[in-house]
Formats: C-alpha cells, structure tokens, sequence
C-alpha cells in the first residue's frame, strides 16, 4: 500500500479553491494564469476546483506538487507563504473553506505512504463570505508576485533556467 | 426536558443540509430537515440547446458527477425520439456499476464505518488475533499479523504527530462503539485500502468519458469512438483495462466491503430495529439488458412499497400527471396557484421565495417554510429511495439474484426480515447491491466485446441531433437509479431551447420538509425515537442520517434548552 511516484513527470503545479467563492478561489485564479503559459514539458498544471480524495491519483504522477490554496489565518490580505506540509498539523489553523478536503488529501497521502513532496503556498485572505468570480484587489496585486514565486520554486526543483522567457 | 440539537452546515463542496431534532428523555421526539442553499439549476437551464443540458447539470455535485448527465441525456433522447445504439447503452451501463462500486464503497469506508468503528481503539488491537479473525472472514490475501501491526504502527505515528488529521472528527470511546478492538483495526485498514483503490476504479469513467469527474455524455450515444486498432479511440487495450478494473472491483467488494460489513453489522444488531422511518419505499429502476426503453430488462425494478409490506409492490408512471408531484407548502418557494398544490415536473416552477430567518441565525422557525428543498410525493405519499428502497423492491418482485444475496445475509446475521426496515438495513442494502452491481458490470463489459465483435461499431444516433429536425415542442423525462436512489429529469423543449426543466433528485426525495398535510418525509421519518446516549456527542444521530448516504457536509451544533451554544463538532458527509 504505498503510492507508486512515476518519475517520468516532475512537478504539478495544482490550484486549489471555490471559483465562485472571490478571493477563495485564489488557487484555482492561479492555476488558470499557469495554463495559458509555455512551461516545461514535466511540469503540468491543474485546476483541482475543491476535489479532495478526487486528486489522489494525481499525487502517484509527480514528484513535486506545488499546491496553491486560500487561508483564513488573520494576516494582512495578500500575505504569501510557502509551507512543506507534511503533516496535518503543518497547516494554518483556518485553511479556505475546502479545508477538509485539503487537509484530509494530504493526511490520506501521509498514511499511504506517498513519496510525493508537497510545497504549499497559501494566500492569506480577509473572508470567504463573498460570492463572485473576481478577486478583490489585495489578492489581485500579488497574483504576479506569486507566480513569480511560484516559478522560482520550480526553477529551484528543476535546477534549469528560467521556466518561462517572458 | 427537551433538547434541541441543531445538524447544520458549514460550507463544503456538495451542499448544506441542516437537521434539528428535539431530545426528550434520551430519544428524539421530533426532527426538521432543511436544505439552506439554492440548487436552481432549473433557472440556469432556461433558453439553452437541450444537447447543453447535461454539461450543466452534471455540475450539480462531484460526488454524484456522472448520473446527473446519464439522466439529461436520457430525457432530451426521450423528448426527441431518439433510440441509442446498444454499444451506447452498455458503456453507460458499465459506467453506471463502476460509479455504483467507487461511490457504494466510499460511503461505506470513508463517510460512514467510523461511525461504527473507533479508530483510537483499533491501536488496542493484538495483530496476531486480528489476522486471524480477518482470515477467518475472507480470503483477501492481506491479513498477515505483519501487515496489521504495519497499520497500528503508522497510524499511531500519525496520531502522535499531534492530530489526528482525517480521523479528527469522530467520538472515539462513545460507549454506542461496540467492536472488538480487532475488528476496530480491519476496519481502518481496509480504510485505508480503499483509499488506494477508490482512485482506480474512476478510471472507467475517464476511459469512456473522457475525464473524471464530470466525464462527457452525448444526446443520442456516448462520444468515445470503437477502434480496436486505434491508438486514440476505445481499443483493445483500453477494454482490457477496463476488464481488469471491473474484475479488481469484484473482488474488492466481495473479499473486502462485504466481510467488513457482516462482521460489523453482527456487533450492531440493535440498529436493525432503529431508525426505520416510513416504510414505503419507491425505485424507478435502471439498468436494462435489452435497453433503457424496455423496462421489464432492467436489473434494478422499478416499483413502489408501502408501510411495509411486500407483498404488493405497484407501478410508478413518470409521465401521468398524479404520481409525482412537488409541494413547496415548506419550501422557500412560491408557486402561481398557492402553497396547497402539487404540480408534476413538466408543470413545475422554481420561483424562489425566501422567508426564513436573516443568516447567521440560531434556530429555524419550523412553523414557517423552512428549506429550499421541495418536498415530492408519489400520489400523495412520502416515500424513501435509494439502496434499501431497491433491495426490497427487487425482494418483493421476487427476483432470484434479490433474495438469494438478501436471504444469505439474513441468515449471516441471524436477524428477521423486518430488521431491514432500519438503519442498519439501510448501511447493508447498500453493501448487498454492490455484489449485483460488481457482477453486472462485468456481464455489461462481455456484451459489450461480444457485440463489437459481431461488427456493430456504432456508438451514437446522430439522424436527428440537427435541431432543424425537431417538432416545435416536446416533452421528455429521464431517469436512473442514482447510487444515492431513484432520480429523474423532466424537460419541455420549445422552439429547439429549453422552456422548462425539473430535476427531483434523491436527496430531495429523502430530506425534504414536511407536506402541505404535515407528513414527514425520510430523514426526518427515520430519526423519530432514534436513542441519543449523550446529546454532546450525537454519534446515533450521524449513524441514522450517514445511513442515507446524504449528499452534503454537516456539522453538529448543540444548544441547551435555553438555546444557548454549548458544543460543536464537524462531521465530514459527502
């Protein structure tokens, strides 16, 4: 019982979040930015929307998973972070509203003894009371921030240079 | 004293539902079930291509995916006259068992057995007797006392990580938990089990549908291409695939979540008599063997049981205008001819109205309308659906493959058949569909070779997909035995766009309010006199409505009798 890592394929760059929710949906915003994008072949990205144990079979694929997620932990809006969560404890204590899903995939992959390393970045955020498929404009002023932080992590872990020529 | 526990939601993925039970001298007296979120897709559909629908409703839940669009096709198809080839029907039909066996399987291990299983006790567990004990239940070849005190050691690992992560939200040592601490350890390692094999068995959806979830449906066929030698289409290697898949889920069903499930339920006899609710019981039925329009070939029958006894089962007619009908009497809905009237789905309306109190609030007041589910009715009665609502059906029409799987496991269990009419009914009717549907889904898989053999290539009836070739109007009504129970869609087509569409889905039928005559529907039926040891840890309450399968996430709230907050635990529904 142990989650098989295929290492043909390296990095899954996995956004996570409620489109419909505003600044919840951070992640997915993300990963949509990404898919318009010329990235390396062994780096594939992913909207995952809410899924939990639905992105379990992704995890067996990549060596590296950088996922992206909304977090309610109380700092400014905007405030970016990357974490290795390895387990269930290493995540802010008020992730977005999937947090279960999220929290319950990466402690499902812990007990079945993924290989796979997981980096975190969380975005933190003021509330997931709002409804809407636009970001407030905290969260839309780090968007080039985080995908430049989100490249580098993969220049890091793919030691080639640079991911994208733009 | 009376008690009010308040089941309500916190925002999840599928939905909220909310249930407040009164509590008098340890038994709950009373139950209100409320669906607090709009669905209205009915809305989102108007004015769109009919051949669109099933894209759109498909999105209505994650969990369900796949069942939602396999319903929309099928009341365009019925609408327009369309006749689907028989490579058609036995892909949908393979996709059909292989959701049964991911979503049946999921519920059990991963939404319901730590209800019944206490995962801090399992660490308790002596490896070498658990691995006798598992033997003795099944040939699964995974049940040495190695493998066993592997498990213990890495969740006790993960326990003293500080969390107990995925097992945070359960009442470990609630004294309802009954299992020897052996079977407490099969059980969470078969948890764990299934959480690898869940992954696997989706991947048929994705082989014929294109994707997992949400895998592609098409008005008149299924829009995956038979090319044995096609590197790109449904060939033979993909079929292989897909054989072995459906073969590794028998045996997962039949050495796993069949022995767990016995062996389980024979600690929880008690719960055959609690948690029964209405007694009447309706399917529509699905899975024809000559097709979706020849009902008479459908592994699952159709039919309807009332209060209980089957030895009558009678016919449901989708179509007639006094069979199915909606109320809104406790619905935050408003319809043109009052609050009184039932209206069939072809005549349906989904004009909102809320009256309900202003969120963040305490208490509904249940006097009023109190949900935004409707509340449907057969001729008037309330009635349950899902797995134990087909198991009887299928018992009572006097089907073989029925009774011999129901007669065997009452016989295991040493318990009447009255004791399916419960809780525990419910959690193993589930379990005993699993075998026909893992059975069926490989009899489905072999016609499906035999007739691509014989040449028959054709997957889709595309003659009259052109919208020029449809009448100005039309009317059409799908329907499919979701795993959670009997769901269908109505649609009115006029001038080639979608005038009206209605969709009454399982959960609808189960946790509605109450009827313009005060009748309680399911949920709310099977709760009455449900025992409650300790109202600050509801784990009975969770064990009756997890029985259902519910399609939500709910959190429990409890309030003394002055209403005031004093407990809170999240529970994970799916």
């Amino acid at each position: 019982m142990q989650l098989q890592t295929d290492p043909s394929k390296n990095i899954l760059i996995l956004g996570i979040g409620n489109y419909l929710m505003a600044d919840e949906g951070v992640g997915v915003h993300m990963a949509r930015m990404f898919e318009t994008e010329q990235l390396p072949e062994d780096v594939d990205v992913l909207d995952g929307g809410t899924g939990g144990f639905h992105l379990l079979e992704y995890f067996e694929q990549y060596r590296h998973v950088i996922l992206v997620d909304a977090t309610l932990d109380g700092l400014e809006p905007g405030t970016i972070r990357l974490i290795k969560p390895k387990f269930y404890s290493d995540f802010p204590a008020a992730m977005s509203t999937h947090d279960i899903g999220l929290k319950d995939l990466v402690g499902a992959l812990q007990l079945l003894n993924s290989t796979t390393e997981i980096h975190l970045f969380v975005v933190s955020i003021k509330s997931i009371q709002e409804q809407g498929i636009e970001l407030t404009a905290p969260i839309t002023n780090i968007l080039p921030e985080l995908k430049k932080k989100v490249i580098s992590l993969i220049e890091l872990l793919t030691l080639k240079q640079p991911v994208l020529s733009a | 004293m009376s008690q009010r526990i308040v089941v309500d939601p916190i925002t999840r993925i599928e939905g909220h539902l909310r249930v407040e039970a009164e509590i008098e001298n340890g038994k709950i007296k009373d139950a209100y079930s409320s669906g607090t979120m709009v669905r209205l897709l009915e809305e989102i559909l108007k004015g769109r291509d009919p051949r669109d629908a099933w894209a759109f409703v498909g999105r209505v839940c994650g969990v369900c995916t796949s069942i939602h669009s396999l319903t929309s096709v099928r009341a365009v198809e019925d609408a327009l006259g369309i006749v689907i080839p028989p490579n058609a029907e036995l892909v949908r039909n393979i996709m059909f068992c292989a959701q049964y066996m991911h979503d049946h399987v999921v519920h059990f291990y991963h939404l319901h057995a730590m209800d019944w299983v206490d995962v801090v006790n399992a660490l308790k567990a002596d490896p070498k007797k658990t691995s006798e004990l598992a033997q003795s239940i099944s040939h699964w070849p995974k049940s040495s006392p190695g493998y066993f005190s592997d498990i213990q050691t890495r969740v006790k690992k993960f326990v003293e990580s500080g969390q107990l992560g995925i097992f945070a939200n359960g009442y470990w040592g609630h004294p309802a938990y009954k299992l020897p601490a052996e079977v407490n350890l099969i059980g969470l390692a078969h948890y764990l089990e299934a959480l690898e094999w869940q992954k696997e068995i989706v991947k048929i959806h994705a082989i014929f549908g294109g994707k997992n979830p949400h895998p592609n449906y098409l008005v008149g066929g299924m829009a995956c291409a038979i090319g044995l030698d096609d590197v790109s289409g449904i060939n033979a290697e993909r079929l292989s695939y897909v054989k072995q898949l459906l073969e590794q889920a028998k045996v997962f069903v039949e050495q796993v979540y069949i022995p767990d499930l016995m062996a389980i339920a024979s600690f929880y006899k008690d719960w055959g008599a609690i948690g029964g609710g209405l007694g009447s019981f309706m399917a529509y039925g699905d899975l024809g063997t000559n097709g979706y329009r020849d009902p008479s070939s459908y592994k699952f029958p159709s039919g309807v049981i009332l209060n209980k006894d089957i030895s009558k089962v009678m016919d449901v007619d989708l179509r007639k205008d006094d069979e199915v009908q909606e109320y809104v009497t406790n619905s935050w809905y408003e319809y043109k001819e009052g609050d009184k009237v039932g209206l069939h789905p072809w005549k349906g309306e989904s004009k909102i109205k809320y009256t309900g109190p202003k969120p963040p609030f305490e208490h509904l007041d249940v006097t009023q309308k109190y949900s935004y589910l409707k509340t449907p009715r057969w001729k008037g009665h309330a009635v349950e659906v899902g797995p134990l609502a087909r198991v009887l059906i299928g018992y009572a029409r006097g089907r073989e493959d029925y009774k011999a799987i129901v007669d065997k496991a009452l016989t295991d269990l040493n318990v009447p058949v009255t004791a399916l009419f419960s809780t525990l009914g419910r959690t193993a009717a589930r379990g005993l569909e699993s075998i026909l549907t893992a059975q069926w889904g490989l009899e489905f898989y072999d016609k499906l070779i035999d007739n691509i053999k014989s040449g028959d290539k054709r997957m889709a009836e595309m003659s009259k997909f052109d919208p020029e070739k449809w009448p100005k109007t039309a009317l059409g009504v799908g329907h499919s035995e979701a795993p959670r129970g009997a769901l269908a869609h109505w649609i009115n087509i006029e001038d080639q766009k979608i005038a009206n569409y209605q969709l009454v889905v399982p959960t609808t039928w189960n946790a509605s309010p109450r009827d313009a005559n005060g009748q309680l529907s399911a949920y709310e039926a099977a709760l009455i006199d449900t025992p409650v040891h300790d109202p600050k840890l509801p784990l009975e309450i969770l064990r009756t409505i997890h029985s259902f399968d519910p399609c939500l996430a709910c959190s429990v709230h409890l309030y003394d009798e002055h209403g005031n907050h004093i407990n809170r635990v999240s529970v994970l529904g799916d």
